[in-house]
């Protein structure tokens, strides 16, 4: 069965993990907030595990997000 | 530090916040749903109110629906009418002025009114039939009721026809009046059987033949006193039961359309097998408690006191009213304005989402945006308390595990901030035991240092027995975020260090603070404006060139002394005062208090919005929140203290800045009160800002000192990542709940900050 994402970045190669000198690849996260959780797919560094949210996604749809489950 | 994340939001238990009787209660005291002095004092409860708004809209079709639905006859009631609403009326009671000429625009309604066009539902006649002896107003008006309650209706009369039955007890309608009504009585299925000859020889054992062809039997009450002398009957079922018959004894047309009203009740329940007595609703006038404000209402005369009416007389007339309803609170309120609710159903609504337990708790904003500030239990006649509503909420909130943090978790890190890092406490150097203890407060700290500074050093010079000094927060955030526990730590721990002052008085330089430390029963306080108003001005003291207005602190309401005290401050300093409306114990909050500035800001810019708009004049404040929020909003604006002391904060401080404010502060007084040496603290790196950075960090609620934690990570993790669109280097940590992450570019010294933001929710990986 295909795993449910709730949201996916792929990075393109255009981010690099500056402790590991690696390319970040479109990798499985999980946001977790209030005993929730959420799978998505974000530029991960394939070596050290770095989970990148990038600003739009933390200003935009995980603060919406938040703001829903604080009122539940 | 870090607060408790709440664990879930599958929280199943649940505290009731009130019982029903003190949520009755409460609700009670909200007269915003009560009815119209007009509607009140009408038997038939006509919707006044709303039938003369649709006048004054010239919506003549919805003007006679409305007095269609009580009166099925409306030329003959609207001419005969005694309108007892119209002493009601408001305006009567202004001098010069006349109330609203309510029964004329009655007769206007059924001269002028139009039919409703739309097709009417077809209602099924209800089964069991009705048969009305006699003639009379009751009796048209109880065939008229019945009708329309679509009962098959016969009336048996004397009369020959249709007009000779119309003209008993009508003399006062005009002959228009009684055309209109024969239209509109042969427009219905009422049987008529004139000339009936049971009404020639009528008896009881006439009538109760009729009884076999029809349910429910009603007579004119002559007829029925005719058959037995004194009728014993029911006067407000207007029901015999010992003959079994629907009659009424009436005099004047209100009377008889009133009786026919209760006697079409009690047919409808009889045909039901129902006792009439029981479930019937309220009937015929009732009190109202509705509070209508008229201070700014105008006296005037009718325009249809003499005169035929026309429809524009009458749309003049209804423009007059002032439609009575009780805004009292909203008017004052930015946050009442802003979800346009009143206080009775905001607290029925914050009830309910406080009771369930699964699904969506809609309320939970409105109950965190209110600034408990106390201005409706003033503004409201009977004093209602939606900050008390919210407060009691929020503890309820909190103790079941359902408040988040995100909406307060900023405030209660500056409280524990106040009272960790910038706490501050020293008796004046030379003094084992003070008489006093000055107690700015976290805000005047953080906003205007310079100006405490100098207080203190006012204070230690002119007062005579040792002035102590606390810098810290009074709790008060504690309390309005409903962290009780939070709230009674902050109580022991200031309880503790006033006892190893050895409990002197407090000198209070906030009105908030002196109320919240009025919690703390063992304390002698006052305030720093009695202090300065007994040992009189500072040289220093300067007031303002021009005229200014006060805005009253929240702390001070229903404290007339302080708002004197100040006043008379103010003026010594030569500055003149202005009045404006919504002072005193009506001011409305700037927006900081009750942390509605932390957990809604939209609510809390309309909030100061709503201060500002009650003068054009510079404001002087005495809460230094109050003075932050104004010049922020671009308002000229002084703290009293400021004045006195020659002192000027200047612009409003970033949430940074206030931090640092506070800190600066400590290590100053440190420095240069008790002759500490402070080591100055030294920064591996240095870290700097862009404009807009720095702009968006204010607005996003994260300081430079998450910032620099985030890098000191970066330093120690090396956990980076490079974009290579932007050039920029992304680096986040998690501090306590919340996620922060830096955009920078490296300098030859540190850092430049291009770009800051956060996030409450947790990520991890997953495989």
């Amino acid at each position: 069965m295909q795993d449910k994402n709730y949201y996916t970045i792929d990075p393109q190669g255009k981010l690099k993990c500056m402790k590991c000198q690696v390319p970040l690849v479109k990798g499985k996260a999980k946001f977790m907030y209030l005993d929730n959780g959420f799978p998505v797919e974000l530029p991960v560094c394939p070596v050290c595990g770095f989970v990148y949210v990038p600003e739009e996604l933390a200003l935009g749809k995980v603060l919406s997000v938040e703001k829903a489950l604080e009122d539940k | 530090m870090i607060i408790e994340e709440r664990a879930s939001t599958h929280v199943y238990h649940q505290r009731r916040m009130l019982t029903q009787e003190e949520l009755a209660q409460k609700e009670s005291l909200c007269v915003h749903e009560q009815p119209a002095y007009c509607s009140a004092s009408c038997p038939l409860k006509l919707d006044t109110k709303e039938m003369i708004h649709a006048i004054a809209h010239e919506d003549w079709t919805k003007a006679l629906n409305l007095y269609g639905k009580i009166a099925p006859f409306p030329h003959l009631l609207s001419r005969g009418c005694e309108a007892p609403c119209e002493a009601n009326c408001k305006l009567c009671s202004l001098d010069g002025g006349d109330g609203i000429s309510i029964h004329k625009l009655e007769q206007a309604v059924a001269e002028f009114g139009l039919e409703s066009k739309g097709r009417k539902l077809p209602r099924m006649k209800k089964k069991k039939s009705i048969a009305i002896f006699g003639s009379g107003l009751f009796c048209l008006f109880l065939a008229g009721e019945l009708h329309k309650k679509a009962y098959p209706v016969t009336i048996y009369c004397k009369e020959e026809n249709i007009a000779d039955f119309l003209s008993k007890e009508t003399a006062f309608a005009t002959d228009e009046d009684i055309r209109q009504t024969q239209i509109q009585l042969e427009k219905t299925d009422i049987q008529f059987k004139f000339a009936a000859p049971v009404m020639d020889r009528i008896s009881f054992d006439a009538i109760d033949n009729y009884r076999t062809s029809f349910d429910i039997l009603c007579m004119e009450y002559q007829l029925a006193a005719s058959l037995c002398g004194t009728l014993d009957y029911d006067e407000h079922l207007v029901f015999s039961r010992t003959y079994n018959l629907v009659t009424a004894n009436t005099s004047g047309v209100l009377e008889a359309a009133y009786a026919a009203k209760r006697a079409a009740l009690t047919v409808d329940r009889l045909a039901q097998n129902l006792d009439p007595a029981n479930t019937r609703g309220e009937e015929g006038p009732c009190e109202t408690s509705l509070f209508t404000d008229m201070t700014d209402v105008t006296p005037a005369p009718s325009y249809l006191a003499s005169g035929a009416i026309t429809r524009e007389l009458a749309v003049k007339e209804a423009s007059r009213c002032i439609q009575c309803h009780c805004d009292a609170c909203i008017k004052g309120c930015a946050y009442l304005s802003h979800y346009k609710k009143f206080p009775r159903i905001l607290t029925r609504e914050i009830y309910n989402n406080v009771s369930i337990i699964m699904g969506d708790h809609m309320m939970n904003k409105p109950i965190n945006a209110c600034s408990l500030c106390g201005q409706c239990t003033f503004t409201c006649p009977n004093g209602y308390d939606m900050g008390e509503i919210c407060h009691i909420a929020r503890e309820n909130m909190v103790s079941t595990g359902k408040m988040p943090l995100a909406p307060h978790e900023f405030a209660l890190m500056d409280m524990f901030f106040s009272n960790n890092d910038a706490f501050l406490v020293g008796k004046q150097p030379g003094f084992e035991q003070c008489r006093y203890v000055f107690f700015p407060g976290c805000q005047a700290a953080a906003i205007a240092p310079d100006t405490v500074f100098e207080a203190y050093k006012d204070l230690c010079s002119r007062l005579e027995g040792g002035v102590a000094l606390i810098l810290g927060c009074c709790g008060a955030i504690s309390d309005w975020a409903g962290r009780y526990t939070l709230y009674q730590d902050t109580m022991d721990f200031l309880d503790q260090e006033l006892a190893n002052l050895g409990n002197p008085v407090v000198i209070a330089g906030c009105p908030t603070c002196m109320k919240e430390l009025t919690h703390h029963t063992q304390l002698t306080l006052t305030g720093i404006w009695d202090i300065l108003s007994e040992i009189g001005l500072p040289s220093s003291a300067k007031g303002l060139s021009v005229p200014a207005a006060i805005h009253d602190s929240c702390g001070a309401r229903g404290n007339s002394h302080i708002q004197q005290t100040v006043r008379k401050l103010v003026s010594e300093t030569g500055c003149e005062l202005v009045d404006t409306p919504y002072s005193g114990d009506l001011s409305p909050c700037c927006g900081y208090g009750g942390l509605t500035a932390y957990a809604n800001k939209e609510v809390a810019k309309e909030m100061t919005e709503k201060c500002l708009e009650r003068s054009d004049k510079p404001y002087i404040t005495y809460c230094m929140a109050c003075r932050d929020r104004f010049v922020r909003e671009g308002r000229q604006s002084k703290h009293l203290l400021e004045l006195i002391y020659g002192t000027d904060a200047g612009a409003p401080p970033d949430i940074s800045q206030k931090r640092y404010n506070r800190l600066n502060l400590k290590n100053r007084l440190l420095t240069e009160i008790w002759g500490k040496e402070i080591p100055e603290m030294q920064c591996e790196f240095k870290v700097t800002y862009t404009e807009e950075a720095a702009k968006m960090m204010d607005e996003r609620m994260i300081l430079q000192s998450d910032v620099i934690q985030v890098l000191n990570h970066l330093r120690k993790t090396k956990e980076a990542v490079l974009d290579s669109e932007t050039g920029l280097s992304i680096t986040r940590m998690r501090i306590g709940n919340v996620t922060f992450w830096v955009k920078y570019t490296e300098t030859k010294d540190g850092y430049l900050v291009h770009s800051a933001y956060s996030h409450r929710m947790n990520i991890i990986t997953r495989q």
